[in-house]
This record gives C-alpha cells, sequence and structure tokens, in this order.
C-alpha cells in the first residue's frame, strides 16, 4: 500500500492552491440538475410521456425520467461529498479543477445518454461516460493507477466492440431481409425482423454480452473490483452508482425495442451470467480481506442478481427495477462512507479498521447500515426488491435458480459479515478521542438511508407509477 | 469506388502481419485518408455532411490522433516492438480471421457493400486478436484506434450516413480515445495517491 501524499514545505501554500469555489458550484450544479429533473417529474403527467427532443434525438420516456431522477439524486449526494472533501484534502485541492470539469463533462454525457433516442448515439454516450471517468480512476491509490484506469478504458472499449460487432449482425440480418435498419430506437423495432433469423440473435446475444460486460457481468467482469478499489472513493462511486445506470438504460432499450419478440435465448443468455456472477461474487467475497474490493464483489453480485431478474421477464421486472435503484443509492452510500473511513485509517484492509464504531461512530454506523441495505436487509429497498425478483423466480418455475441465488446470497451475506461485523464492532487498538466528523460531509450519506428506508417500506404513487411504467415496457413476452 | 478501400485494407493488413508499434501511427492516417476517400465517394453530392466527414477524418483521425499516439509510443520508448506477436500460430488466426470477415459480408450484400462489411468485421477481429495477443499497452491501444475506425467505415454501409450528431460524436470519441489512451500510457506510472484520502488533520 502506498501512503497517501502530503504537502511538503516547499510546496506553494494551501490556500493559493485551492479553489474554493469549485466546491460549492459543483454542488449548485448538482442541486440544480436534481430539482430540474424533480420538478419535471413532478409537472410532467405520465400519460404524456414520451416527449421527444431535437429532431428526435432525444427523448423523455418513462425509462429516461426514471434513471434522471435516481443519477442526479445520487450525484447530489456525491457532490456534497466531494465539495467537503476539497475543503479538507490538500490533494483534492490541487486537482479541484480538472476533477470537478471531468465530473460535469460526465454528467452532461450521462444525461444525453440517459435520453438518447439512438442506439449508436447511446453507445457512443457510454464510451464517452467512460473517457470521462478513465483520468479519475488514475488519480487513484493503487499501486499502478494509470495501468488500473487503462485496463478500464481498455476493457470498456472491448465491450463496446463486442456490442457493435452485435449492432453489425442486426444490420445484417436486415439487409438480408431487403430491410433498411434504422437506429433510432422508436423506429428500430419497425425496421427489424418480427420473427427474427439466426443473424439477428447472434446480435443481440453479442449485445447482451458486451453491455453485460460494462454492467460487471461474469466472464468479463475483472475490471469492476480492479478499478473499484483502485479509483478515490468519490470516482468509485461515481463509477457504482451512477455510470453502472447508462448499462442498465441501454439493456433497457434493446429489450424495449425487442419486447415484442422470441427472446427466450437472451434470456438464457442473461440467467447464465447472472449465476455465474454470483458464483463469482460469492467465492471472492470469502477471500477479500479488503472493504472496497468486498463492496466492488457485492457490486458484481447485485449485477448478477440484476441479469437474473431480467432473465425472468415480466414476473420480476418491477422487482429489479426496485433493485436497481436501491442500489444506486447502497452503493453511493457504501463508498462515500468506505471513502471517509479510509481517509482516517489510510488502509484498505479490513482488520487494520477493526472497532470503527468507536473511532468514527457516524461514518461506523453508516457502513453498518449500508452493509445490512447491500445484503438486503428490511428495511429497506433492497429486501423489497429481492423479495419480489425471487417471488418472481418462483413463479417462473425456475426453482433451480431460485436455489442457487438463495445458496449464494446467503454465502455472500455470510462472506461480508464476517468480515465486515469484526471492522465496525470489533476491538479496536486505537487509543485517544473519537475523530470529528463534518456534518457536511454525512449529510449526503444519511439522505441515501432515508431514501433507502422510503424504497422499502412507501413508494410515492407516483413514482410507483413510473416504476410499473418501466417494468411494463422492458417486460418481454 | 473500391480502391479507397483497398488502401484502407492494406493499411489494416500490413502493421499487423509486418509492422512495429513505432509505425502504427503512419498505417493509423493511411487507414483515416482511405476512410475520407471512401466516403467522399460514397457521398453523391460535396454536402455539408460530407465536408464535416472529410474534416474530422483529416483532422482529428489522420493527423492528431496519429501524432498522439507517436508521442506516448515515443515517451514509452518501446517503438521497435511487433504489432501482432510475430509468430506462424497468430499469423495463421490473422488470416483465418480477415477470410472469415469477408464471408460473413459475401452473400447478403452488393459487391462493394460486401467488401465493406467484410472490411468491417476483418478489422474488428483484427483487432480483438491484437488485444487478446499483445500485452504492450501501446499494440492495446492502436487495436482500439482501429476498432473505432471500424465503427467510421460502418457507415457507409447505411443507405443514409448517420445524422451529425452522431458523426460528430463519433469523431469526438475517436480523438478523446487516443488523448485518453496516450496520456495513461504515455506518462510513467508514478506511486499512488488517493486524493480522497489526504485529509488533513486526521492524524489516527
Amino acid at each position: 500500500m502506498i501512503a497517501a501524499r502530503v504537502v511538503s514545505p516547499g510546496e506553494p501554500p494551501l490556500a493559493t492552491v485551492r479553489a474554493l469555489w469549485v466546491g460549492p458550484a459543483l454542488v449548485i450544479v448538482a442541486l440544480e440538475a436534481a430539482l430540474w429533473w424533480a420538478g419535471v417529474f413532478a409537472l410532467t403527467p405520465l400519460a404524456d410521456l414520451p416527449i421527444y427532443y431535437l429532431q428526435r434525438y432525444f427523448v423523455l420516456d418513462a425509462t429516461s425520467l426514471l434513471f434522471l431522477l435516481v443519477i442526479n439524486s445520487v450525484f447530489l449526494g456525491i457532490s456534497v461529498y466531494m465539495s467537503s472533501m476539497m475543503v479538507t484534502s490538500a490533494v483534492q485541492a490541487r486537482y479541484v479543477k480538472s476533477r470537478s470539469a471531468l465530473t460535469l463533462a460526465f454528467m452532461v454525457a450521462m444525461n444525453l445518454g440517459v435520453m438518447a433516442n439512438n442506439l449508436l448515439m447511446l453507445w457512443a454516450f457510454i464510451e464517452l461516460t467512460t473517457l470521462c471517468m478513465a483520468p479519475l480512476v488514475a488519480q487513484g491509490d493503487a499501486l499502478r493507477p494509470r495501468r488500473v484506469a487503462w485496463h478500464y478504458l481498455l476493457y470498456s472499449s472491448m465491450s463496446l466492440s463486442i456490442t457493435f460487432l452485435g449492432i453489425m449482425c442486426l444490420t445484417r440480418s436486415a439487409h438480408l431481409q431487403g430491410l433498411e435498419i434504422n437506429f433510432a430506437l422508436d423506429e428500430m423495432a419497425r425496421t427489424m425482423l418480427a420473427s427474427g433469423d439466426g443473424w439477428q440473435r447472434l446480435g443481440l446475444a453479442l449485445m447482451f454480452f458486451g453491455l453485460g460486460s460494462k454492467l460487471g457481468l461474469a466472464p468479463l467482469y475483472s475490471w469492476m473490483p480492479e478499478t473499484y478499489e483502485a479509483a478515490p472513493t468519490s470516482t468509485s462511486a461515481l463509477l457504482a452508482a451512477i455510470q453502472f445506470n447508462i448499462s442498465v438504460v441501454a439493456v433497457f432499450r434493446i429489450l424495449q425495442v425487442f419486447r415484442g419478440q422470441d427472446t427466450r435465448f437472451v434470456s438464457y443468455e442473461l440467467l447464465i451470467m447472472g449465476c455465474l456472477s454470483l458464483t463469482v461474487a460469492a467465492v471472492q467475497v470469502m477471500a477479500a480481506r479488503n472493504y472496497k474490493r468486498l463492496i466492488a464483489y457485492a457490486c458484481v453480485s447485485s449485477s448478477g442478481v440484476i441479469a437474473i431478474g431480467l432473465s425472468v421477464g415480466p414476473a420480476a421486472a418491477y422487482g429489479v427495477l426496485l433493485y436497481i435503484v436501491s442500489n444506486a443509492f447502497v452503493k453511493a452510500l457504501l463508498f462515500l462512507t468506505a471513502g471517509r473511513l479510509r481517509a482516517v485509517y489510510r488502509t484498505n484492509d479490513v482488520k487494520a479498521l477493526s472497532g470503527v464504531i468507536r473511532v468514527l461512530p457516524f461514518s461506523g454506523l453508516l457502513f453498518a447500515v449500508g452493509t445490512f441495505a447491500l445484503l438486503g436487509f428490511p428495511p429497506f429497498g433492497g429486501f423489497m426488491a429481492e423479495m419480489l425478483i425471487l417471488s418472481g423466480i418462483v413463479q417462473s418455475g425456475k426453482l433451480t435458480v431460485f436455489t442457487l441465488m438463495c445458496t449464494m446470497l446467503t454465502i455472500i451475506f455470510v462472506a461480508t459479515g464476517r468480515s465486515i461485523f469484526p471492522m465496525i464492532w470489533g476491538h479496536s487498538d486505537r487509543t485517544g478521542r473519537q475523530v470529528t466528523e463534518s456534518w457536511v460531509a454525512t449529510l449526503p450519506k444519511i439522505g441515501f438511508v432515508a431514501a433507502l428506508v422510503l424504497l422499502g417500506v412507501y413508494t410515492p404513487g407516483r413514482l410507483g407509477a413510473l416504476l410499473a411504467q418501466v417494468a411494463q415496457s422492458i417486460a418481454g413476452k | 469506388m473500391t480502391s479507397p478501400l483497398i488502401f484502407y485494407l492494406l493499411a489494416l493488413v500490413v502493421p499487423v502481419f509486418v509492422g512495429k508499434t513505432g509505425s502504427a501511427p503512419f498505417w493509423l492516417a493511411v487507414q483515416a485518408l482511405a476512410l475520407g476517400a471512401h466516403s467522399l465517394a460514397h457521398s453523391e453530392a460535396l454536402s455539408l455532411h460530407a465536408l464535416v466527414s472529410l474534416f474530422e477524418v483529416v483532422v482529428l483521425r489522420a493527423t492528431l490522433a496519429p501524432l498522439l499516439l507517436r508521442r506516448a509510443i515515443a515517451s514509452r520508448g518501446e517503438p521497435e516492438a511487433d504489432l501482432l506477436p510475430s509468430n506462424l500460430f497468430t499469423w495463421g488466426i490473422a488470416t483465418a480471421l480477415i477470410v472469415l470477415a469477408f464471408q460473413f459480408g459475401a452473400p447478403a450484400l452488393s459487391d462493394r457493400q460486401s467488401l465493406a462489411l467484410g472490411a468491417v468485421g476483418a478489422t474488428v477481429a483484427v483487432a480483438l486478436l491484437l488485444l487478446s495477443t499483445n500485452e504492450a499497452p501501446a499494440a492495446q491501444l492502436v487495436a482500439v484506434l482501429f476498432m473505432e475506425n471500424a465503427i467510421a467505415l460502418f457507415e457507409s454501409l447505411l443507405a443514409e450516413p448517420w445524422p451529425l450528431p452522431v458523426h460528430g460524436a463519433l469523431g469526438a470519441i475517436y480523438l478523446l480515445t487516443a488523448f485518453v489512451g496516450s496520456s495513461l500510457i504515455g506518462d510513467p506510472d508514478s506511486a499512488g495517491l488517493d486524493i480522497d484520502a489526504s485529509a488533513e488533520g486526521e492524524a489516527p
């Protein structure tokens, strides 16, 4: 482990290198975006959707509205955290402008990508978000941060190339039938063969495989734990809680285009990738002794649950959506809290953090709450979502999958508990006073916990209607 | 109309079989110019779209991106490394992939489109082979840029060219990939630095 860099006496004083206005400005932009989309959600009747913009290149429909609300709410919390770190961290202050600019560019690409009504544009925006994130990953604390960032970029390019190969196969399928393919998502279904030939199936399979690896699904999942562990924690939160969603949107868009067709082979593909991811995550969580890596493998298992849920079809669609929304808040909560732990302890090793709740009561408690939410405990949204997914699996008669999922989730629960619970409540060797925690940095995490509880115990009618509309749009035959 | 495609294929095949990493920027520039000539031949009139495409190809793909790549390769100090490992096994696989890629396009399309789809398929296949056989970051970046050129060539298969926003986004992505990739592989990897973990005043 490399120690964090400290400001040496010869370097310019912090006051000259800090751009203190950048942090609040970032928060203001994030707040405006969150309020804007909350306003749009409150004022736009769901029956009026979809609404098209800029020559139909962008669309505001139930799917885009839901994800715009989620990503901008989560970003508001992350921006508050980043802003608070800019005040306390000397190195943050030094990189503040470039970090903020890249983060904002990332969020613009995310917002536009979620609204894209063209498959190729959506593809381009996914790549763009990766290109914005790679330099931020390179600022992490791994032994070779640039190498990790390069691997992240490379994996992403490879995944998107596989997705592109899928697009090529769809084009070939259309040409073989004498059709001219249109990549506008609202028109695409009309320009595709309804019955679907071999090339179309191959294209779909490749697209789901490529996007699946962007979601961290096995077998191409290894970039995820490596990147999430090595990146600065705010970047890990951006990746896990925000960027993840653009790949989910891409998967949803493809499901929406092909929902009227027989996509059983895609269901099998998702099922295999999901089961494989859960198994891999269970094994790796058992071996992990590093809390950031542990969260990263939990993200792999979450992707597995999502893939299994999607493979089940209409029976689990609502549960999958609730799970995705809950997960965005859980991942943000856990990574931001992990950042706080790392800032104080300067290590990712769980053993070194034994008894963290005595040193950092708020962060320790929030980490415990986040872990319970991650493991699917009530009253959090994840519990309700997992129950709905499991119920959907039983309804669809896939009892083997049900057994496998329950077994793997139990293993993950036991293995996570074995590492995390002693870290939180174990014996602490540290002496001295508790570390003071800034309320500004804690506030967004409390907001995330509130959102998680709200999703678990009471989903407002309008949000429920939005979730139901999206669930209906992705549910195939 | 097929000669630009033949130049494009030459610029794909030559560096893969006999080229060194140091010559890759040159071949990428040749690929880009061939792409530009192909897209000009594809467009019936000199429209705004054709001019923007030409600008994107000449400035971004044929000039700026190869320059960035060249700088990164020079700073890594490995211009003499093979792009594709020189052995009969990889050469055999590469040849088979290129042949298969042309078979992929053959029955479905007209001769011209079939050649273009074959070229796209061959580029993607060769790029994936490069990625799986060469661990050198510079060669991997070249493979990624090959793939992005394949995507640009793919446009010529469609009846209508891509809308300008899509075109612009893909051009920007190409340049950004070259820029971010070059900066990541070009600079030596310094010791880690977690900017979130360097909070002050919190000594354990």
